[in-house]
């Protein structure tokens, strides 16, 4: 336990009359990618917002690097890279800027890495975030997210509604983070594919409760049916219910 | 809900059902007491004022939300280039007609119902005359045009508010000129039916232009202009440490909307020099207008510096560095904007050939306090001034900090509260002597016990920030010795500055706690935490 890198007990979260996590438990350790899946509304992103400390835990505790995230915030979000649906990079500043500005707060920023990022994504540096793509200013939040090379990276939603080619680049850039000895990543999806080609291990969450949470080959062969190995996809239909599936 | 105007007058009321019953209540009241309490008499005011807060301010107000709510105001961007008519009506299967039509033909009789309350549920002055159709009319041919002109797109931001604001304002100049020369009710029909037809049809343009995605773009010629401006501004040396890229962060986001908002307008304000230079007395109040011009435009700008995102509540600095980030921001925006009023001023002066006129007024200030006093007094007033600006711009920091809708709908709402208690409350007082005496008598009580409630909240204040870690406890032992010291620097100011026969010492000591910010500023590290940590 000592050595989780996220560490969540019993953690609830109520929005009124509805628990959006119910006494989650979770543990996961150094060095591998985490994929968490689950139906919209399933409590993916309140989860993460937690790991962030954007959420305080109302009951129950969450601790990343063995720190709480609310009560240090700096200690925390230094070492993490994040990536969200949600892109809500400044508009207004050029692709340069924001790495002058983004390379400020962290200590650990590779100019080297944050250049060669920036080619491959083909990021005019003159650009101003507004006037990029969605999958361009998914790429931009990508470079600031990875280029002091974070001992965890989170990514929530980052696929949603991107082209492949933008998909790509961000399991791309989730193979490039793993390479690094120890480095840890967090992936929420509900696609299940890019999921299933990268994750190591496998939490799937329903109505804010894990329902499973296991090394991806454990799962597929614990859901062996008649020596077929099932595709990630059928064994969330079998768990998280035709219903959640289809949302 | 079978057609398209049942789903666009089911959308009005759905969506701003509060407001409209906010609205019917106030109605109820006022024909309750109309028909009730004064019989449906006229009544004589005994000021402007108290007609002003009967009258006036309640139809003001409802009349501005409406033109709002129907124009689709509350939503869009004033300032940019597209269209402000909600893109997600487009795609419904109606025609171009429906769209411009039917949020007009609502908005029209919305007015039509207010002007019918107020002219027969409000208080009137008894010897007002008040017609029944035309200004029926009027109110919905300034709606028809606010919702034509906001529907247009333009080829430059900002050029929609100019040519609203110049073309509503020639509206009512000309009816004003029509009532001027007592025009009959058949020619005031005749002035203001006509706009509502055309305003349709001006709508109707604007929407189907909108709705094909034409937006006209005249920035080209700009361009260089522009080039220019990003150069000077654009960052391209590294930061030295996190505070400063946030700093700079702040500044670029708020920091230059007050000095921008400040240049604009001066060019303006000091040209009526030129117009007014034979008039001694309307120069000053000329100069006194630019003078008030940071203070008052801080008041608008102080909304947007307040704002926090998810991007910015990401960063790994501490809520006290953020707040501290955009505290430094103020400043600097503050002193940019008051540069420019410095420098304006004179050159203005100078220019319009009036500088003769302040200077004769400074040589009898001269005369009557004395060259150190008279210095004083300037100086004094200047940093008040420029003080009052930045405090301005972060007094309600901690309001916007706490990213709670509720907080800041709560403070407006108590704000317009006080203020309506505030006014009749002072117009009372002012006729007074025997409660005016009483209130002088009582006024260093008063003072203290605002003292009181300001320094317990302080230390409240502070031993929360102690208790969180949200300050380090030298930060703010550090920050109260500041304050301290300026509350001190205030307070041998006025006891310096200020007659000891009409102000005793205690009570200039009060006014310094009071005067300097404390609370308010100390309390958003703690409000952008609650709003970061949810």
């Amino acid at each position: 336990m000592s050595d989780a890198v996220i560490a969540v007990s019993e953690l609830t979260r109520r929005f009124g009359a509805k628990t959006a996590l119910a006494s989650v438990n979770l543990s996961f350790p150094r060095g591998a990618v985490y994929g968490l899946v689950g139906a919209n509304g399933a409590g993916k992103t309140t989860l993460i917002k937690h790991l962030l400390g954007l959420l305080r835990a109302e009951s129950g505790s969450v601790r990343i690097f063995g720190r709480d995230p609310v009560a240090d915030p700096v200690g925390v979000l230094s070492r993490i890279g994040y990536l969200s649906e949600e892109n809500d990079l400044p508009g207004w500043m050029r692709v340069d800027e924001l790495i002058r500005y983004s390379r400020a707060f962290y200590p650990g920023w590779d100019d080297a890495f944050a250049a060669e990022l920036r080619e491959t994504f083909a990021l005019d540096p003159n650009a101003k975030i507004k006037t990029l793509s969605k999958g361009q200013k998914a790429r931009a939040g990508l470079l600031i997210a990875l280029a002091y090379r974070p001992e965890l990276l989170v990514l929530d939603e980052p696929s949603s509604g991107l082209d492949p080619i933008v998909r790509r680049d961000i399991l791309g850039a989730v193979i490039r983070t793993i390479a690094d000895e120890g480095r840890t990543v967090l992936f929420s999806s509900h696609l299940l594919e890019e999921v299933e080609q990268v994750a190591d291990h496998v939490t799937m969450i329903r109505s804010g409760t894990i329902v499973l949470s296991a090394p991806l080959d454990a799962i597929k062969e614990s859901h062996r049916v008649d020596g077929r190995v099932p595709t990630l996809d059928e064994i969330f239909v079998a768990h998280a219910g035709a219903s959640d599936a289809d949302a | 809900m079978r057609s398209p105007a049942a789903a666009f007058a089911w959308e009005f009321g759905r969506r701003h059902r509060w407001g409209f019953i906010a609205f019917v209540v106030y109605f109820t009241v006022l024909a309750t007491i109309n028909v009730f309490f004064l019989g449906h008499r006229r009544v004589d005011f005994d000021n402007v004022q108290t007609f002003a807060l009967a009258v006036v301010v309640p139809l003001a107000t409802s009349f501005i939300y409406f033109l709002a709510v129907f124009s689709y105001g509350l939503a869009g961007d004033l300032a940019a280039r597209q269209s402000m008519y909600p893109t997600r009506l487009f795609t419904l299967p109606v025609t171009t007609n429906a769209l411009a039509g039917w949020p007009m033909f609502y908005g029209s009789i919305a007015m039509a119902i207010l002007w019918i309350a107020f002219r027969f549920l409000g208080v009137w002055p008894s010897d007002a005359y008040l017609p029944v159709i035309w200004p029926m009319f009027l109110g919905a041919s300034l709606l028809a045009w606010t919702q034509a002109l906001t529907w247009m797109s333009y080829p430059l931001p900002g050029l929609r508010v100019i040519v609203t604001v110049l073309w509503l304002a020639s509206i009512d100049a000309i009816v004003m000129l029509a009532l001027h020369f007592k025009a009959s009710e058949a020619v005031m029909l005749a002035i203001v039916v006509p706009h509502v037809p055309l305003a349709f049809l001006v709508a109707r343009f604007a929407v189907a232009r909108a709705r094909r995605g034409d937006v006209p773009d005249w920035s080209r010629p700009f361009a260089r202009v522009r080039s220019i401006a990003d150069f000077v501004t654009r960052r391209n040396d590294d930061f030295r440490s996190a505070a400063r890229a946030q700093m700079w962060f702040e500044w670029r986001l708020h920091g230059r909307s007050l000095p921008a908002l400040v240049a604009i307008l001066l060019p303006f304000e000091l040209s009526l020099l030129f117009v007014f230079r034979e008039t001694p007395g309307i120069v000053f109040e000329i100069l006194i207008s630019v003078l008030f011009t940071p203070l008052f435009m801080a008041a608008f700008v102080a909304a947007t510096v307040s704002k926090s995102n998810l991007f910015m509540t990401t960063r790994p600095l501490t809520s006290a560095s953020l707040v501290a980030a955009k505290l430094k921001a103020t400043i600097v925006s503050t002193v940019v904007a008051w540069l420019f009023v410095l420098i304006a001023i004179p050159i203005g002066l100078r220019l319009s050939d009036t500088s003769s006129i302040v200077m004769d007024r400074w040589h009898r200030l001269l005369d009557s306090f004395g060259s150190p006093h008279a210095i004083a007094i300037v100086l004094v007033v200047l940093s008040a001034l420029v003080a009052s600006t930045w405090k301005q711009l972060v007094h309600s920091l901690y309001i916007g900090m706490s990213g709670r809708e509720w907080i800041a709908k709560a403070s407006v709402f108590i704000a317009l509260s006080f203020l309506g208690v505030l006014f009749p409350f002072v117009h009372w007082l002012l006729r007074s002597r025997v409660a005016m005496a009483y209130l002088w008598n009582a006024l260093p009580w008063i003072a203290a016990a605002f003292v009181a409630i300001k320094l317990s909240i302080a230390t409240w204040i502070a031993a929360r920030l102690h208790d969180t870690q949200l300050v380090s406890d030298r930060a703010i032992v550090l920050g109260a010795a500041c304050w301290d010291a300026i509350v001190f620097a205030v307070y041998a100011l006025l006891v310096w500055l200020l007659p000891s026969i009409l102000f005793r010492g205690y009570f200039l000591a009060l006014i310094a706690i009071l005067a300097v910010p404390l609370t308010r500023l100390s309390a958003a590290p703690l409000a952008l935490a609650w709003n970061r940590h949810r």
